[in-house]
């Protein structure tokens, strides 16, 4: 029987093989889910989810493009945003 | 006759400068022109370009000094890279190690 915190749906179970031939069930901790736009909800590119160990240790120029609004909206909100901006003035 | 003819101020929409002003230097094409100004001075495609009302007379080969001026914005002189000597490390002193009687079993 797995210890009780392992029974929570924040690890995810996974079946492994054993070399002795035996399949055992392992414990793994899940990922975050990947980024959206602020704007329409798209899924973001560029942009690496894992847990925060992983993260911190990314340089921060490899965590999200090299645009404004980069890692924030997508390309196409972002085009909105710009035209927006310049035809104000 | 289109909107982006040389002289013309436009805005990137697109790129890591997006949102930057330039003006048009060169027409290239239907589809590109070359661009200068708060950017540097670029081939881009005139999908990624938002034009504005303003048209400022610029002679067709401008210097990038000339065109910040008519802008109004900051002249930035690019810096020459200047190649960092590469110093040459001097070798560790490594000592060996003598081997263990038995690695040297090992080896027979």
């Amino acid at each position: 029987m797995p210890i009780p915190q392992l029974k929570s749906r924040t690890f995810r179970r996974v079946q492994r093989r054993t070399p002795g031939g035996k399949t055992v069930q392992h414990y793994h901790l899940r990922k975050p889910k990947q980024p959206h736009c602020g704007g329409c909800g798209a899924i973001l590119h560029g942009i690496p989810h894992e847990r925060p160990v992983i993260m911190r240790n990314i340089p921060k120029t490899m965590k999200r493009p090299e645009r404004p609004y980069g890692g924030v909206l997508c390309s196409k909100c972002m085009r909105v945003a710009i035209v927006f901006k310049a035809r104000q003035g | 006759m289109t909107m982006f003819d040389v002289g013309r101020v436009c805005y990137k929409i697109a790129g890591r400068d997006a949102g930057k002003k330039g003006v048009i230097v060169e027409v290239l094409d239907v589809n590109y022109v070359v661009i200068d100004g708060a950017t540097r001075r670029r081939k881009c495609n005139v999908k990624h370009l938002e034009p504005t009302d303003q048209v400022i007379s610029v002679k067709h080969g401008s210097a990038s000094e000339d065109i910040a001026k008519a802008l109004g914005i900051p002249f930035t002189p690019k810096k020459a890279k200047q190649k960092k000597e590469q110093v040459k490390k001097a070798p560790k002193a490594t000592v060996k190690k003598a081997a263990t009687p038995a690695q040297k079993e090992k080896k027979a």
